[in-house]
């Protein structure tokens, strides 16, 4: 609408922006002021004037000027300056983030906030490439400049508005550029519609495709394989007969119907054992809904937040009870001609297998006893998508997509089959098909018309070949959405000047008011004790008894904050990753390498500051005193589990330190169990380490770890040490405290286990009444004829359990504070600060609640520690998941070389195969029906969790959950998703 | 919603240390009150119309040593986004108006006019944050319109943090989003006659926000002067005349 402009003493002019919005039915009309000025830079180092206009902010600082003054020049020798319009910033972001592709990018301020209002990550990443520098992105405020600002005209959309304020950046870039520069650079527009192309060139703009432009590009063929799908003409991407997915309802109705209460919103979580069913939680029931079959699933992938509606009660069912993997359906489907093969052409989206398992599945329902009706489970379809959970998927290339006499240059369509087995495979145009066969490669997902029954997306890069260690690391890192690139320039340059030559500087002699305050305790006798070949130590110990008879115990903790200040590009980026993650062969860190493993490691011998927690506790172990103090200490020796343990144990050595360990052991044990009587739980999960060849680093051995009374030393302090922190700093910050709780299971999770255990072994039972009644009954929960049997149910109640999670004080009331598996009330991450983000804001929360310095405001606001505490949470998740897939990966690598019979635990049975757990290498596998014998005569019992078949020699034979049973364990690699993985057979 | 982009710009193109465009006019209603005033501060507008100093209606009201002032605030249904209506009994507006009471009397040389009161009316037509600080402006012009006997001009401006930065002049959508300063300083000194803040700002920071408060609320002043002084040459050129 028609704004006046009026020009302010200030040298600003101000105008209005005029808008209708419409609210609960009714119009609203709303003015807002717009101001426009005249000293928005046009950043680039090239421009003569802008330096004179440019005003500091309120730090007094100036805006940077970005733009080369030798840009890129194309194939045709024209050095060029890029503008971008929205759609290309929406589908090809990846591209903008290539390194080949894209420097000195202008991004005006309407593109940027289209960008926004359409998805919030793309903007995210945006403005991360603006921030990095790197690749001399800038944002151009355009609204805001008197000069490129336009009025809508009359009955001109605002989408036209709007490509029209875009082109006119363009062309006031090209004027400025030539009064004000002496470098001869042109202003090139990237856009996508071909309209506004048009327009633009009828302007005298140079406006191109982005086919068009690496078509002048020098690296351009490269390039082009990577242009997203969607941007292509989408006409020739799928065949016309297909039948449909149903189409997502409007948005209108979907909310009308989430407020009314008839359709659902939740979270999809795809059964790992099943790829056509997903069950969605809603708050509205207890039991989940499930989503049965792809026409239900409607194109939804895993974790996506979906829109479900039920379906008639005639339609409710059981949970499938066989394993559905996509591998062996439609693995054969031509990616190029989808359906084309099929004669009657009345075939849908449904594939004839998937009828089939439909119907096995329909008849068990409508043959089902009375007693099933209990099992019965909602079912539901969904009708819309709220969030895409779209990210980068590894994959490769499925061979039989790939057709053999085709090699021109033309591009071509073929599948790529992701690694996680719960999504559907991706469609892509490439003309490199061959290439990559063979290859891990990573791909993007950009569309799934209703239309085709794969989705569509394109190549992003090959990470090299399948089952070389670096593809198979980097392929896991991407998969768990793991940051692994090295750390950028402005984070580094965060570090301290003096690189690895910092000390501890001079505390008596000091100004500095900080340094001041803290404490001296380079005296006490500190020793750290850690795994062997730990590098970054970020705690460690001493302990000595008082004259009173109690005793001194301390826990220093590496001060990590001291460097990591906050909101410093060092600070984003540790919030950003969360946490290190730890591989096989690799360690990810959170922090660069010198805080980690040399300025805030507790290093033996040298001075190191420290948060440290000291008690004063009595003979029992009773808290007596607690004081907290930033510290300089200087630790006497860096133990390894086992040293410290041979060290305590022998009984000649009787120096001073040795002693010390020996009151904290002595202290631990009586901690250890305070915390067992107050019901805390001692789960299991089948933990190994893999041995790496130190020559070759070939993996070579697996082995279950070990734990030491050292191990278990060092972890109830930092237990302790934690729970004291959590108190303080709850006692301090009530609203915004960092804390972490663990929630009970609910009884439900629990349910089909003790189900199991009345059936198969009767008189065990598992009562969840509370935590140490939970721990009580896995107690006695022992067969005496198998001695593994607890630990193995003690690793199926670990997969019942709820995960901890962080979360700020203000969330909860207290009694959810409460941590279930350690019962204790209050809880907290204080103690590894190097490798945790959670840690590093409990130690400013802390250096706060004790007055050693002011907390950030960051720390203070719910709404900020909601967004980091949501973070850190999927981080930690991911980490968890990427260290055991490789170790997975990794003991797919030793059983190449080992095969060999080995004792094994049937902990789930289906109508066609069981699931076997081998506590040796800590893998559990699935074995088919097929592989087990014959497939026609076998017989399910479901009450009784048990399978009846013939075996391939003839037995009759019949497994039930809980059984022990030899299996040959070797590896196979899986032909259509390249993954190595154990297989195992019955013996 | 971007409150303070990267580059160094706010939602409505200002830079940190901006006002909103302000515009002002004494003596609007020249007939129907003692003196009175207009002013606009963004979106925010305000009437202020005063009487007196006068007797008051009531015995009791009268202070042997001081006039008493006495402010009555009525927000139009129409000033905010959705029409409502709105009652005088209303916590914040009791509390407006207390404040501002409190405000004018230790600028007002009240002891001049003994056993007097003197009514201030004011009406927001419009509200875009920095209400109060609006309402204080309107009265001081409002005032001096009036010809009572002040120290000085009362200039008030809002200020806030964002994250690290201290932006002023907030408009309502900003104030939406921060917690918010407002002060009243009087004439071109560092004295402050009003202190508002509404939610918190961490102490370490709150210097440099009442910095560039102070620093809003002399430009305030200096164009509030502008107009005093461009009506009174109107005035006395029409004396000159007469």
């Amino acid at each position: 609408m028609i704004g006046h402009r009026k020009r302010l003493s200030s040298g600003l002019s101000v105008t209005s922006k005029v808008f209708v919005r419409s609210r609960n039915g009714g119009a609203q009309k709303i003015v807002r002021e717009h101001y426009l000025r005249n000293d928005i830079p046009c950043y680039s180092k090239s421009c003569n004037s802008c330096h004179d206009i440019v005003k500091p902010d309120s730090n007094g600082e100036l805006p940077a000027f970005i733009l080369s003054e030798s840009p890129k020049k194309t194939k045709s020798g024209l050095s060029h300056y890029i503008v971008l319009d929205t759609n290309i910033i929406l589908h090809a972001i990846d591209l903008l983030e290539n390194a080949e592709c894209f420097y000195d990018v202008i991004v005006p301020q309407t593109v940027l906030e289209e960008v926004k209002n359409r998805s919030f990550p793309i903007y995210q990443r945006l403005r991360g490439l603006v921030k990095s520098e790197d690749k001399r992105f800038i944002v151009f405020h355009n609204e805001y400049n008197e000069a490129t600002y336009i009025n809508r005209n009359k009955n001109e959309t605002i989408n036209d508005r709007n490509d029209r304020a875009i082109r006119k950046v363009a062309s006031w870039y090209a004027a400025h550029l030539k009064a004000n520069s002496s470098q001869n650079i042109n202003i090139i527009l990237i856009c996508n519609d071909a309209d506004n192309r048009q327009k633009a060139r009828s302007e005298g703009i140079d406006a191109r495709s982005l086919v068009e432009y690496f078509d002048d590009l020098p690296n351009g063929e490269d390039l082009k394989d990577l242009i997203p799908s969607n941007i292509h003409n989408s006409a020739e991407f799928h065949g016309e007969n297909e039948t449909t997915f149903p189409e997502y309802y409007s948005s209108a109705r979907i909310m009308a119907g989430v407020k009314n209460g008839t359709l659902y919103q939740g979270m999809l979580n795809i059964s790992t054992y099943n790829f056509l069913q997903g069950t969605v939680q809603v708050p509205a029931f207890k039991k989940p809904l499930l989503i049965i079959g792809s026409k239900n699933l409607n194109r939804a992938f895993n974790s996506d937040s979906v829109i479900v509606e039920l379906l008639p009660k005639d339609k409710w069912r059981e949970p499938s009870t066989s394993i559905v993997e996509e591998s062996n359906i439609g693995a054969n489907d031509n990616a190029e001609e989808d359906e084309e093969e099929d004669d009657t052409g009345a075939k849908g989206v449904v594939s004839d297998k998937e009828r089939i398992l439909l119907a096995q599945e329909a008849l068990k329902a409508t043959s089902a006893k009375e007693a099933d009706q209990k099992r019965l489970q909602p079912t539901a379809k969904i009708v819309g998508i709220m969030r895409r959970s779209w990210r980068y998927y590894v994959g490769q290339i499925a061979p039989s997509s790939v057709s053999e006499e085709n090699t021109g240059n033309a591009s071509k369509s073929c599948f790529v089959i992701l690694m996680d087995k719960v999504l559907p495979k991706i469609r892509i145009r490439t003309r490199k098909a061959k290439e990559y066969l063979g290859q891990r490669i990573v791909v993007v997902v950009d569309s799934w018309p209703s239309n085709s029954r794969y989705p569509n997306g394109h190549f992003v890069r090959a990470l090299g070949e399948v089952e070389s260690a670096e593809a198979e690391t980097e392929a896991l890192l991407l998969e768990h959405d793991v940051e692994y690139r090295p750390f950028a320039k402005n984070v580094l340059d965060c570090l301290p000047e003096e690189g690895d030559k910092w000390t501890v500087p001079d505390v008596e002699n000091t100004e500095d008011p900080q340094l001041k305050k803290r404490v001296d305790l380079r005296h006490k006798l500190v020793c750290s004790i850690d795994p062997p070949n730990c590098v970054d130590i970020d705690d460690a110990l001493h302990a000595k008894p008082l004259p009173n008879g109690n005793y001194e115990v301390g826990v220093h903790i590496a001060d990590v904050t001291h460097f990591v200040k906050p909101n410093t590009a060092l600070d984003q980026e540790g919030a950003s990753r969360g946490t290190s993650v730890y591989l096989v062969d690799k360690r990810i860190d959170m922090l660069p390498m010198l805080l980690g493993t040399n300025l805030c490691s507790l290093k033996p011998y040298v001075d190191r500051f420290s948060f440290s927690v000291i008690w004063e506790l009595d003979e029992n172990a009773n808290i007596v005193k607690v004081d907290y103090m930033k510290s300089i200490i200087r630790s006497r020796e860096a133990f390894s589990y086992e040293r410290a343990q041979l060290r305590i144990d022998d009984k000649s050595q009787t120096d001073e330190l040795t002693e010390s360990m020996r009151i904290l052991l002595k202290l631990s044990k009586k901690l250890k169990q305070q915390r067992l009587d107050a019901g805390a739980l001692n789960l299991a999960s089948p933990e190994v380490k893999v041995h790496m060849d130190s020559e070759t680093s070939d993996p070579n051995e697996v082995e279950i770890k070990q734990l030491l009374e050292t191990n278990s030393l060092v972890e109830e302090f930092m237990l302790l040490a934690n729970i004291s922190v959590a108190r303080k700093i709850y006692d301090s910050y009530p609203q915004t405290a960092m804390l972490r709780r663990h929630a009970p299971p609910p009884a439900t999770n629990f349910e089909q286990l003790n189900d199991m255990l009345s059936v198969r072994k009767p008189g065990l039972s598992i009562s969840l009444e509370s935590s140490r009644a939970l721990a009580d009954s896995l107690d006695r929960c022992v067969d005496p004829n198998d001695k593994y049997f607890n630990t193995l149910l003690r690793i199926m109640s670990t997969r019942c359990m709820m995960a901890a999670e962080y979360f700020s004080s203000g969330s909860y009331g207290y009694p959810e504070f409460r941590h279930y598996g350690l019962a204790v009330d209050i809880y907290t991450h204080f103690t590894s600060p190097i490798r945790r983000y959670c840690d590093i804001v409990a130690h400013r929360q802390l250096a706060g609640a004790i007055g050693y310095e002011n907390l950030d405001l960051s720390h203070r606001d719910k709404n900020k520690m909601e967004t980091i505490v949501k973070n850190i949470n999927r981080r930690h998740r991911n980490a968890q998941f990427a260290g055991r897939a490789s170790i997975e990966y990794y003991v797919g690598q030793v059983m190449r070389n080992n095969e060999a019979e080995h004792e094994g635990y049937v902990i789930k049975c289906f109508n066609n195969g069981i699931v076997v757990l081998v506590p040796k290498f800590g893998i559990e596998g699935l074995i088919k029906l097929e592989m087990l014998g014959d497939a026609n005569t076998a017989v399910f019992n479901e009450d009784k969790y048990e399978l009846s078949f013939t075996d391939l020699k003839g037995r009759q034979r019949t497994v039930a959950v809980f059984d022990k049973v030899t299996v040959d364990v070797k590896s196979i690699k899986d032909e259509v998703s390249g993954k190595r993985k154990a297989q195992l057979l019955l013996h | 919603m971007e409150l303070y982009s990267p580059e160094g710009l706010r939602l409505d193109g200002r830079r940190w240390n901006e006002i909103r465009n302000f515009e002002c006019r004494i003596n609007t209603h020249p007939n129907s009150s003692d003196g009175s005033s207009y002013i606009e501060q963004g979106n925010t507008k305000v009437i202020c119309m005063v009487q007196g100093p006068m007797e008051p209606t009531l015995r009791s009201q009268a202070n042997a040593n001081k006039a008493t002032i006495e402010v009555n605030l009525a927000v139009a249904n129409f000033s905010t986004l959705e029409r409502k209506k709105r009652s005088k009994s209303e916590k914040r507006m009791v509390e407006m108006k207390t404040t501002l009471e409190r405000t004018f009397e230790q600028s007002v040389m009240c002891n001049l006019y003994p056993r007097t009161v003197i009514q201030i009316d004011l009406h927001v037509l419009s509200q875009d944050g920095g209400l109060l600080a609006g309402l204080t402006n309107a009265i001081t012009l409002a005032l001096i319109d009036a010809g009572v006997a002040m120290y000085d001009y009362v200039a008030a401006i809002t200020a806030g943090l964002h994250d690290q930065s201290p932006l002023l002049d907030l408009n309502g959508l900003e104030e939406l989003d921060m917690s918010t300063l407002t002060i009243g300083v009087i004439g071109k000194s560092e004295k402050l006659s009003l202190l508002m803040l509404e939610d918190k700002i961490p102490l370490d920071r709150l210097e440099s926000v009442l910095a560039i408060a102070i620093a809003g609320s002399h430009k305030i002043r200096d164009l509030m002067d502008n107009e005093v002084r461009r009506h009174g040459n109107i005035r006395s050129s029409k004396l000159v005349n007469n």
